[in-house]
């Protein structure tokens, strides 16, 4: 990007931020290779990145691969126990150290001149040491490029950023609504499995505001559902609910209500007895009335809370998903889906919350689907050239008084048809785009 | 010396038959047909496949799926399709299950045959010309019933580990 190029788009930034706060924001973002740039350059190298979940790697030695922004990462358990996440390159000559998912290792040995490194990055093993390089070579200084690792109730992040704030001030009280999903009784919450991933034609950014909270797209995307006799909720009071975003820091949560339902409705008895216990008062008179949660951590880790059936019209388990949608190009993005369960449920509870899961979620899910359709048709238009003069309106609720009652932090507002959670989504989407961040 | 199946050769022609009217009712979108090939108990799994080291113990997740069915699911997805709103599949998808290497093996039950396949599924949408192409093993388990053969199981395995299909919305 030439100096000049980079000033305009600078003041593209700007204006529209501008834009947000007033209640707008254009198409052409949803897929647009210089936005995508820089999205990588400032965005995905500073915020903090999930990574994995504790559960996917429980013992000592256990590692996933994964990303930050285009950066492939060892994220690996070490020997005391302490999470790392190293860059999965080679510091002599680069080459990639780790070609597989998921596995256990103490010590990663480079299959090009032989490198050795231990899980948690530190360069061990160098091949004719002495007699190649005598004493010019330190070991201590070729160890794998780190990330930094902060976790929060199993979730484990990273960023490269050395100036980032810590996890816990960029999460913001966000923690607050992220409990429900990861603190399904006293144990807290485990993945099932490894997730599911795929690529598909839409741009990471649909997907991660969709999952702040778009209770207005479900009773049309997934009006089979509602055909069938899914949900609990009708279109006519699917709407009764709260939008609630953190302001300045992206993050944002649909919490959908069904007047009359019953509290903690398609959980275990005595899980819901469990989280009585776990969350806090306020949570308690938050959760126990939430029939749907749909959050996004900004920037792209989204949270789905639903009781489901695998018959239309039966009682029903909660599941929970956990997505990733990780950006490989301009409109283009690798999906991943796991189902989080409650550790201390019964394998058959674990199993019907799953099997509903893959029956309404991930690649394969009937709900899923239909986003998915969508979301390719929504990124392909954005890059017609008319698109790059076009603006959608963001400006339901924008008069929006926050609710005096609702215990929960942040901005919160009814009803669950609401933009305010996009709005802030964008705002500090604009706010890393600008260099500001 | 290779062992050849002790399946009588007129049962396998029959079963490769069956095996081919079933993908035939697919390809159609005659899912309620299909619906007509699978015995009440089938279970219809699609494993999900991780890319592991070859000494790992599995490839294919013990637990992981991307399809968990039975018949009563399986129902729930083909009565999905026959509403106005299944939007991923509007205008519908053009698949083509290609089926071959077919081989029929005996079972402890005598009315069960054990069928290994190759699936190769071409799947067209809209306008595209970027199609999804799917290479799947399949390990089914085939039952002689009353009312002539039947799916018990359909087990299939996508060979590719990040699937570039932004959906499925089709059956495997």
């Amino acid at each position: 990007m030439t100096r000049e190029s980079g000033e305009a788009m600078d003041e593209r930034i700007h204006q529209i931020r501008e834009g947000i706060a007033a209640g707008r924001f254009p198409a052409h973002v949803f897929n647009d290779q210089e936005i995508f740039d820089l999205e990588q350059e400032r965005l995905f190298n500073k915020a903090w990145c999930f990574l994995a979940h504790e559960t996917e790697i429980p013992e000592p030695g256990d590692y996933v691969t994964r990303y930050i922004g285009n950066n492939n990462l060892i994220v690996a358990r070490d020997e005391h126990g302490g999470v790392h996440a190293s860059l999965n390159m080679c510091r002599h000559r680069g080459n990639m150290m780790c070609k597989s998912e998921m596995g256990n290792a103490s010590h990663f040995r480079c299959s090009y001149h032989g490198w050795v490194y231990k899980n948690s990055g530190e360069l061990i093993g160098v091949p004719y040491m002495a007699e190649g390089y005598g004493g010019a070579l330190k070991r201590k200084d070729w160890g794998l490029k780190k990330a930094r690792v902060e976790s929060y109730a199993g979730l484990v992040f990273g960023t490269f950023d050395e100036d980032a704030p810590s996890l816990e001030e960029y999460l913001g009280g966000f923690q607050f609504y992220l409990d429900l999903y990861l603190k399904q009784g006293l144990a807290g919450s485990e993945v099932h499995g490894p997730p599911d991933h795929w690529i598909t034609e839409t741009d990471w950014k649909i997907a991660a505001e969709n999952f702040s909270g778009d209770g207005y797209h479900t009773p049309v995307a997934h009006q089979f559902g509602f055909n069938l006799g899914y949900f609990p909720s009708s279109g006519a009071t699917h709407s009764q609910g709260w939008a609630a975003s953190i302001p300045g820091k992206g993050h944002g949560i649909g919490l959908g209500h069904t007047p009359g339902m019953v509290p903690f409705s398609g959980f275990p008895d005595e899980l819901a007895d469990e989280m009585r216990q776990s969350f806090t008062p306020e949570q308690i008179e938050v959760f126990s009335n939430t029939r749907t949660a749909v959050g996004t951590v900004f920037p792209n880790l989204s949270f789905l809370m639903q009781p489901f059936s695998l018959v239309p019209g039966e009682p029903g388990v909660r599941f929970v998903t956990m997505r990733l949608y990780h950006p490989i190009g301009p409109g283009r993005s690798e999906m991943y889906s796991w189902c989080l369960v409650p550790k201390d449920a019964s394998q058959e509870y674990k199993d019907a919350a799953y099997q509903a899961y893959t029956l309404a979620f991930a690649q394969a899910g009937t709900f899923e689907q239909d986003d998915l359709e969508n979301w390719a048709r929504v990124t392909r238009m954005a890059k017609s050239t008319m698109a790059r003069d076009i603006e959608f309106p963001y400006m339901m609720g924008m008069d929006a008084v926050q609710d005096p009652e609702f215990p929960g932090p942040g901005h919160v507002v009814k009803p669950y048809v609401n933009d305010s959670n996009f709005r802030n989504l964008w705002l500090r989407w604009a706010d890393y785009l600008t260099g500001e961040v | 010396m290779v062992m050849l199946s002790t399946v009588d050769r007129r049962v396998q022609e029959d079963i490769r038959e069956v095996m081919y009217r079933e993908a035939l009712a697919l390809d159609e979108r005659r899912f309620r047909d299909w619906l007509g090939f699978l015995t009440d108990d089938i279970t219809y799994d699609v494993p999900l496949r991780v890319v592991r080291e070859d000494l790992a113990e599995w490839e294919l997740s013990p637990n992981g799926r991307i399809f968990q069915d039975n018949r009563q699911t399986l129902e729930v997805r083909v009565r999905r399709l026959e509403t106005d709103f299944a939007w991923a599949e509007q205008p519908p998808s053009r698949t083509r299950h290609y089926i071959t290497n077919v081989l029929i093996d005996a079972t402890e039950n005598e009315n069960e045959y054990e069928v290994n396949s190759s699936c190769f599924i071409y799947r067209s949408r809209g306008d595209s010309i970027d199609p999804n192409l799917l290479s799947v093993a399949r390990k089914d388990l085939i039952r002689r019933t009353d009312d002539g053969y039947r799916l018990a199981r359909r087990w299939a395995a996508i060979d590719q580990a990040v699937i570039n299909a932004h959906n499925l919305s089709i059956f495997i």
